[in-house]
C-alpha cells in the first residue's frame, strides 16, 4: 500500500450528500443503520397494487425557485443531496463556479411519464404539462437539475450503466480531476421509486415479496428503494489550498464488463473479479489490505452466486477471509443510485470503523474466502475498504475508499 | 479542458445515407416522409432505411435487438474493420466502449409504456424492460465482439458524442484502456418526433416537401456513429484525425475558455457541430467566426447530424472528414445557445 502521495494526483472526498429513506444527510444514514433499523415496507401502501417490499423516502424539500413540473423525482432527490454535498462548501470559493456535475440515473424522467403517453403522446404532451414532465425524461437532465440548482457550469454529463452507474460516475469524475479538465466534480446517482420500475422488476419476477435476504442461501429476489447521494471530489493539492475537510481517500477505482449476458451476470464473476484486482492495482493495494467490502449483494440467486465466486478470485490470496456485507438489505436497492449510497456508506466504515451486517442473513452462500458480515456491528480500523456494484448488460465497477492519513487538510 | 492524444483509426456509421465503414461518398440526402407510424398529414425527418444487419456484418444476430443497439452492433462493427483491427489479436479485456446518447432505447421505453397502458402495470412485457436501458447498446456491442473493458453509456444534453469522445480518450490515457469505441447516436420515435413539434421546434420543411433552406433548419434525424480510437504513440495505422484536446461546459465565456484551451494553436478548419435549432445553429457558427482566424474554413453543421439532437457530433464529424478538408488543426464546435458548449481539437493529417 502506498504511504507517499501526490497531491496533485490524489483524489479526496470533501463532502457527501445523501438523501435515503432514513432522511437526509450522512447522520441521519448513519445512525439508522447502526441501529440495525430496516426502511423496507409494504410496497402496497405506497403503491396500490403493487406487492412485496420497497423502501422509499418521505416529501422532499422544494425552494419556491423549483419547478415542481419541469423536475423529476430523480432530480430532486438529485437536488437535495447536492445541496446537502455542498453545505459545508463556501460556493464563493474559487472553483466552485466552475464545477463539473455526473449524475447517474437510470430512471431519471420516467417517474414523471404515464403509460397512456406511448398510445398518443402528441395528445399527452398537450395537457397536464407533460410536455414539461417529459423533457425530464433523459438521463442527462439530472445532472443538469443539479447544476443549475447549485449554480455551477462546469461539465453536465449522466452516466448509465444500470445499477453500476453511480459508481462509475465517481470513477469518471476522478479521471476527469486527473485530465485537470475541471478543478472540482460532484458525482454520484440518483433513482425515485415509481410504477415502471415496480412494473419492470416485478415482470422479470426479480422481486422478493418478503424483505430481501442478500446472500442467504434462500434468497427470493431484490426489494426496490429509492435515494440519492453526491460526492464532492476534488485532487488532495485543491483540498490542502482551501483548507477543506477531507472525508476520505479514493484511492482505486476500475470499470470492467461481463460480455456475458445481456442480464445475468458471468456465472463465475470473473468480470467483477477483474474489476476489484485492477481497482486494488491502482490503489497499490493487496487484498489483505481491503478490510471491508460493501457488496452489490441485490438478493437475487445468480447474483450473490456469482458475486460470492468474484471475492473466492478476486481474495484468493488473502490470508483470512475477506469481511463483506450487503446494505442493500436495509433500504432495497437504489439502483442508478446504489453505488454512491454504498459509497457513502464505505466511507462512513472507514471513517467511524464500523462494519455493518447484512440483515436477515441467517444462512449463507458457504464460502471459505468470505466473512459474511451478519448479526453484530463489527467495531474494527480499516485501511482501505472497497464498494462493488454490477448492473444488467454485464457493468461491474470497485471503489476503493481510505482514510486522510496525512495531516495537511483537515481530516 | 482536457488534455489528450489518441487517433481516430477507424470509422463507420449507420445513418440517413445508409450503413457505411469509413468515410461516407459525398452527396445529398433529403427529409422522407415518416412512414414508421401513423402522423396527421405530411410529416419528414431524415431516416435510417431499414436494412439486414448480417447482410452488412455477416453473422450478426439482430433478431431480438431494438434499432439502436443493432444499429451499435453494425456501426462498431464497420468500424473495427476500416481501422483493420482483428479483435482475436488484442487482449480484450482493454477495450472499451464509450457510447453517448440522449434518448437512449426509446423505442423500448415506449413499448413497455405501451404494454402499461393495455395491460396495467401487473402485465407489463417483461421484454422490453432491460432492454430499454440506455446501456444496452453498449452492453451488446461488448457481447458481440467479447470486449470486457470499461463499458461507459454518457449523456450530455445536447453534448453526448462530444462527452463520449472525451470521456473514452481520458480512459485511454489514464491506462484504463488500450483501444476504445466510440459511439453516439439515437432513434426517432413516434414519442420524440411529437415532443419536438408540440415545442415547436420543427422546422416548416418537416410539413412540407420543399427541399431544406440553407441553415438554420432542425429536422429530426436518427443514426449511430463509431470511431475506433487508439493511442497515438501505438500505432502506425492510417489516422483520419488526431484528438488532442477537448472540453465542454454548461454555461460560461465560451470563447475565453476554448482560446484557453487551444493555447495558441489556430485552427484552420472550425467543424460547427451541435444541435439544429435554429438558436444553436447560429450560436455556433458565431461563436466559430468569433474565436477562429479569418482565413480559418467554417464548415456549416449538417442537418442531417444537426437532427440527432443529442448525440450528432460524431456524424458530423465523420461528414466534414468526408469532405476532405485541408490538413492541418481543425476545431469540432458545438454549442447549444447559452445552454452549453463543446469544443474539440483536432489534428488533420
Amino acid at each position: 500500500m502506498i504511504d507517499v502521495i501526490d497531491p496533485r494526483k490524489t483524489i479526496v472526498v470533501t463532502g457527501v450528500g445523501v438523501v435515503s429513506p432514513y432522511g437526509i444527510g450522512m447522520d441521519c444514514l448513519q445512525t439508522g443503520m447502526l441501529s440495525g433499523q430496516s426502511c423496507l415496507v409494504k410496497t402496497k401502501d405506497l403503491y396500490p397494487g403493487f406487492e412485496g417490499s420497497t423502501a422509499h423516502v418521505g416529501s422532499l424539500p422544494l425552494a419556491a425557485k423549483d419547478n415542481a413540473l419541469r423536475y423529476s423525482r430523480s432530480d430532486r432527490l438529485a437536488m437535495v443531496a447536492a445541496e446537502d454535498a455542498v453545505r459545508a462548501f463556501d460556493s464563493e470559493s474559487a472553483g466552485f463556479r466552475e464545477s463539473g456535475v455526473i449524475m447517474a440515473s437510470t430512471v431519471a424522467g420516467l417517474s414523471e411519464i404515464e403509460p397512456g403517453f406511448a398510445q398518443d403522446p402528441g395528445a399527452w404532451y398537450r395537457h397536464g404539462g407533460g410536455l414539461l414532465r417529459a423533457a425530464s425524461y433523459p438521463a442527462a437532465h439530472v445532472a443538469d437539475a443539479v447544476g443549475e440548482h447549485l449554480g455551477v457550469n462546469g461539465p453536465r454529463c449522466a452516466i448509465s450503466a444500470a445499477c453500476a452507474s453511480s459508481a462509475m460516475a465517481i470513477a469518471l469524475a476522478a479521471n476527469l480531476l486527473l485530465d485537470g479538465a475541471v478543478p472540482i466534480m460532484l458525482a454520484g446517482g440518483s433513482d425515485a421509486l415509481c410504477p415502471f420500475t415496480l412494473s419492470g422488476f416485478n415482470s422479470l419476477q426479480a422481486l422478493d415479496p418478503e424483505p430481501c435476504r442478500p446472500f442467504d442461501q434462500n434468497r427470493k429476489g431484490l426489494n426496490l428503494g429509492e435515494g440519492a447521494a453526491v460526492f464532492v471530489l476534488e485532487t488532495l493539492d485543491r483540498a490542502m489550498a482551501r483548507n477543506a475537510s477531507v472525508l476520505a481517500v479514493l484511492r482505486g477505482w476500475a470499470m470492467t464488463n461481463d460480455a456475458f449476458h445481456s442480464t445475468a451476470p458471468e456465472t463465475q464473476g470473473n468480470g467483477l473479479a477483474d474489476c476489484m484486482r485492477l481497482a486494488m492495482e491502482m490503489a497499490e493495494a493487496g487484498c489483505d489490505d481491503i478490510g471491508y467490502v460493501n457488496a452489490h449483494g441485490t438478493g437475487t440467486p445468480l447474483n450473490d452466486i456469482a458475486e460470492t465466486h468474484a471475492y473466492e478470485t478476486a481474495f484468493r490470496e488473502r490470508r483470512r477471509p475477506v469481511p463483506v456485507s450487503s446494505t442493500k438489505s436495509y433500504f432495497g436497492h437504489c439502483l442508478g443510485a446504489a453505488g454512491a449510497l454504498e459509497a457513502a456508506i464505505t466511507i462512513a466504515a472507514v471513517r467511524c470503523g464500523a462494519l455493518l451486517p447484512t440483515l436477515r442473513l441467517t444462512d449463507p452462500i458457504e464460502s471459505a474466502s468470505v466473512n459474511w458480515l451478519r448479526g453484530e456491528v463489527l467495531r474494527q480500523t480499516l485501511p482501505l475498504a472497497m464498494s462493488v456494484s454490477a448492473g444488467f448488460g454485464g457493468s461491474n465497477a470497485a471503489l476503493i475508499f481510505g482514510s486522510g492519513g496525512f495531516g495537511s487538510a483537515r481530516s | 479542458m482536457t488534455a489528450n492524444l489518441a487517433a481516430i483509426t477507424g470509422i463507420g456509421s449507420v445513418s440517413p445515407y445508409g450503413p457505411l465503414g469509413g468515410l461516407i461518398p459525398p452527396g445529398p440526402v433529403e427529409p422522407e416522409s415518416i412512414t414508421a407510424w401513423t402522423t396527421a398529414g405530411l410529416r419528414r425527418a431524415f431516416m435510417v432505411k431499414p436494412f439486414r444487419p448480417a447482410s452488412v456484418v455477416p453473422g450478426l444476430k439482430t433478431r431480438r435487438l431494438d434499432r439502436l443497439s443493432a444499429w451499435a452492433l453494425v456501426a462498431s462493427s464497420l468500424a473495427l474493420q476500416d481501422a483493420g483491427i482483428d479483435l482475436s489479436n488484442i487482449d480484450r479485456s482493454r477495450v472499451a466502449v464509450v457510447f453517448g446518447t440522449g434518448f437512449g432505447c426509446a423505442e423500448l421505453t415506449e413499448a413497455f409504456y405501451q404494454s402499461a397502458a393495455v395491460n396495467g402495470w401487473g402485465g407489463t412485457d417483461p421484454s422490453p424492460f432491460p432492454e430499454g436501458l440506455a446501456n444496452a447498446p453498449a452492453s451488446h456491442v461488448a457481447l458481440w465482439h467479447g470486449l470486457r473493458g470499461p463499458n461507459i453509456t454518457v449523456g450530455s444534453k445536447g453534448l453526448a458524442g462530444e462527452s463520449a469522445l472525451i470521456q473514452a480518450a481520458s480512459l485511454l490515457q489514464h491506462g484504463q484502456a488500450d483501444l476504445a469505441i466510440v459511439l453516439a447516436g439515437d432513434t426517432l420515435t413516434r414519442a420524440i418526433y411529437e415532443w419536438y413539434e408540440v415545442a415547436g421546434l420543427l422546422s416548416p420543411a418537416c410539413y412540407n416537401a420543399e427541399p431544406l433552406p440553407e441553415s438554420g433548419s432542425f429536422v429530426p434525424s436518427e443514426g449511430v456513429a463509431a470511431l475506433v480510437l487508439e493511442p497515438a504513440e501505438r500505432r502506425e495505422a492510417r489516422a483520419y484525425a488526431h484528438f488532442s484536446s477537448g472540453g465542454w461546459a454548461a454555461r460560461g465565456d465560451a470563447a475565453g475558455r476554448i482560446r484557453e484551451m487551444l493555447g495558441g494553436a489556430v485552427p484552420s478548419v472550425i467543424i460547427c457541430a451541435g444541435q439544429g435549432a435554429p438558436c444553436a445553429h447560429g450560436s455556433t457558427v458565431g461563436l466559430a467566426r468569433e474565436i477562429g482566424d479569418p482565413s480559418a474554413v467554417i464548415v456549416a453543421p449538417q442537418a442531417v447530424a444537426a437532427g440527432i439532437a443529442d448525440a450528432g457530433a460524431l456524424l458530423h464529424l465523420i461528414l466534414a472528414l468526408s469532405g476532405r478538408p485541408r490538413g492541418g488543426e481543425a476545431l469540432l464546435l458545438s454549442t447549444l445557445g447559452d445552454r452549453g458548449f463543446a469544443a474539440l481539437l483536432l489534428e488533420l493529417p
